[in-house]
């Protein structure tokens, strides 16, 4: 069976602006499968592409085997899209804008089906506006599957919710996913593409800096643990470089702010250390020869947010 | 599609307040002009031609001037000229004195047929005060007492004008005003876009939302028609449904200019007020309320060229004029034309995202 989707060398310019600069990948069906960058990265043009709104400058898109620009109808009927922050129809209940969009396909599910699944039932009857942030998204992901789609493509679909209605929308994405559709998402928050994607492309500035699963992409920094230090005093270079060994430097209090990067406070430094005991215990005996007085240190397991930062050299954009 | 027309319906009903505002500000005109009593339909005004210059004619006189729904008007001498302007309703009743009145010579009454109820009540008047006055002299003989000279005209007044060009203004009003309110808000609300990702084609998007509010503005049409008829006295004399079939062409045009507007409109705030810069003195210039023959320079011309000039036309000739409505294809052209030409335009401009 032909991928779910294929991106081949795609490039989209708008006017001077190149927003998507030859990106290429994959998606596979039954997977689900993210694409994670800043705001401006380039996702939402790459999805839009996908969904047959906007023309790509170069390189080709397939999607379902169909080739988007020629068979925009047939990819069409056979995706469900959530656009990003997109409203629906105020003057209609929720059940009769399941209706009415399903009315447009050729295939199409039962709105109470749709309802049950991402449990508005109790809500057919209700307008859009009566609804809380969370049970919006949860009408869109209804919403973009009316025509029982072999694909999903949803656009930042948690940005704007709590904690909770985030994780109740993973679980509703998951639900969708075992019944056999490729999702295909974006997003910015790290925590949600390590929890919910198979695969994970992380975008910026138009490019795939890097393609693999979560646990990969997080092996590949050849670091288990990022240690935060906070000393009496600060060290010298001598001392820090010292530290040195398993142990690489990632910031210290003394830069000047680089781009996208907090100020840490006084005589702090950021550390990545590998997966081994006697790193740790290394890097303990090192900062006791200093003499400088241990404030503070923290040591946290390395996330895709890590990642992200050796990738762009940037946090995330929110 | 049928499935898009019904739930726009559906959305149009469940919008209370929009529908009562675009209801509300015709049929208010239509009130207010009611009210008004443009008609006249108490006071009728009168030219006196006396040829007789008797002290009976004199006596006449002075007694036609006491008769309260009478208003006695000055300055027409000639019959001929007095006569045309009652046939185009510009004046009630012309009222001739023979030069041998004193002699019992019967008074001419020359009246329309635009007001039967008020030419009763004037003719009886009349009558009264000529047989009064003759009595004094003689015996009178009824029947030689008044001569009516009956006009026939279409029952028209300038209220089926006005009430027509509430009607035109109405349609165009609500159809373009609400259509560039809607889809500027269904713009912003990437409700356009989210429909674009369905494999529902554009046309039928487009058809649908026509589909619409062309039914609305029959309904509309026809509330203003009953509050103007059956409320005030209003006529149409016409057939019904070529006025609608006239309301619906209208209707289109001004979709389409809608459709174009909210093209440029970045909130349905600006929409708003372009849909109001665009009506409001195209409602003034195409005649609604009063003739537009007096407008100097190049106007006249410019007025011609407005789309709601032919939907005026045609609907004033059906409708007051009873003319069947082939007959005033030239506007149905035009009409057609404004169609073409604004749907056209509306295509090119139109923006989904």
């Amino acid at each position: 069976m032909e991928s779910a989707v294929q991106v081949e060398n795609l490039v989209k310019r708008f006017g001077s602006l190149t927003a998507v600069d030859g990106v290429s990948f994959s998606v596979e069906r039954g997977e689900v499968f993210g694409i994670l960058g800043p705001n401006g990265a380039g996702k939402t043009t790459t999805l839009e592409i996908m969904e047959t709104l906007q023309k790509p400058s170069e390189g080709r898109v397939r999607v379902l085997g169909l080739d988007v620009q020629a068979s925009a109808a047939e990819v069409k009927a056979r995706i469900g899209v959530q656009l990003q922050a997109s409203a629906y129809y105020s003057y209609l209940t929720l059940k009769e804008i399941l209706s009415l969009l399903g009315s447009f396909y050729p295939k199409r599910t039962a709105p109470e089906a749709l309802l049950e699944l991402v449990d508005l039932s109790d809500k057919a009857a209700s307008r859009v506006g009566q609804l809380s942030g969370g049970q919006q998204q949860r009408f869109a992901v209804a919403a973009s599957l009316v025509n029982d789609p072999e694909l999903m493509i949803l656009d930042e679909p948690t940005t704007g919710l709590d904690p909770q209605a985030r994780r109740n929308l993973w679980g509703l994405i998951r639900e969708v996913n075992q019944r056999g559709v490729t999702v295909v998402l974006t997003s910015h928050y790290m925590e949600e593409a390590e929890v919910l994607c198979d695969r994970l492309a992380i975008m910026d500035h138009g490019k795939i800096l890097a393609l693999d699963t979560p646990r990969n992409l997080i092996n590949q920094l050849q670091a288990s643990y990022t240690v935060k230090l906070t000393m009496d005093k600060p060290m010298t270079a001598t001392q820090l470089s010292a530290l040195n060994g398993n142990i690489e430097l990632i910031q210290s209090c003394e830069q000047a702010e680089p781009k996208g990067k907090e100020a840490m406070p006084e005589n702090t430094y950021l550390l990545r250390l590998a997966n081994t005991p006697s790193a740790l215990k290394a890097m303990l005996d090192e900062i006791a020869k200093t003499d400088l007085g241990l404030e503070n240190l923290q040591i946290t397991p390395v996330t895709l947010e890590d990642v992200f930062l050796e990738l762009t050299g940037s946090e995330l954009r929110d | 599609m049928i499935a898009l027309v019904l739930a726009n319906l559906k959305m149009m009903s469940r919008n209370r307040q929009a529908i009562f505002w675009a209801l509300f500000f015709p049929l208010l005109l239509v009130v207010v002009f009611g009210l008004f009593e443009v008609n006249g339909v108490g006071a009728a005004d009168a030219v006196v031609i006396d040829q007789s210059e008797s002290p009976g004619s004199e006596l006449f006189l002075e007694r036609l001037g006491e008769i309260e729904f009478l208003n006695l008007e000055s300055g027409e001498t000639d019959p001929a000229a007095a006569r045309e302007k009652i046939a185009d309703g510009d004046l009630g009743y012309l009222i001739i004195i023979p030069e041998k009145f004193d002699d019992s010579a019967s008074v001419t009454l020359v009246y329309s047929t635009r007001n039967p109820d008020r030419n009763q009540l004037v003719d009886g008047a009349v009558r009264n005060l000529v047989s009064e006055i003759q009595s004094s002299n003689g015996p009178v003989v009824p029947s030689q007492l008044l001569t009516a000279d009956v006009i026939q005209v279409d029952q028209v007044d300038y209220y089926d004008n006005v009430l027509l060009g509430l009607l035109a203004l109405g349609i165009m009003t609500n159809s373009i005003i609400s259509i560039a309110v809607r889809i500027s808000t269904f713009r912003n609300q990437s409700i356009l876009k989210r429909l674009l990702v369905t494999p529902l084609p554009i046309w039928k998007y487009f058809a649908a939302e026509i589909t619409a509010h062309v039914a609305l503005a029959l309904v509309q049409a026809a509330i203003i028609l009953a509050v103007g008829v059956f409320g005030f006295g209003g006529h149409v004399n016409g057939n019904l449904l070529w006025v609608f079939a006239i309301v619906a062409l209208g209707s289109i045009v001004f979709l389409n200019i809608g459709f174009i507007l909210s093209a440029w409109a970045k909130t349905p705030a600006a929409a708003s007020g372009m849909g109001n810069a665009v009506a409001l003195p195209m409602m003034f210039l195409a005649g609604t309320f009063f003739s537009t023959a007096a407008l100097p320079w190049v106007m006249p011309q410019v007025v011609q060229a407005l789309p709601l000039t032919p939907m005026l036309t045609a609907l004033r000739d059906v409708a007051v004029d009873g003319v069947p409505i082939w007959e005033t294809w030239p506007s149905l052209a035009a009409l057609g034309a404004w169609i073409v030409v604004t749907a056209a335009a509306a295509t090119r401009v139109f923006k989904f995202g």
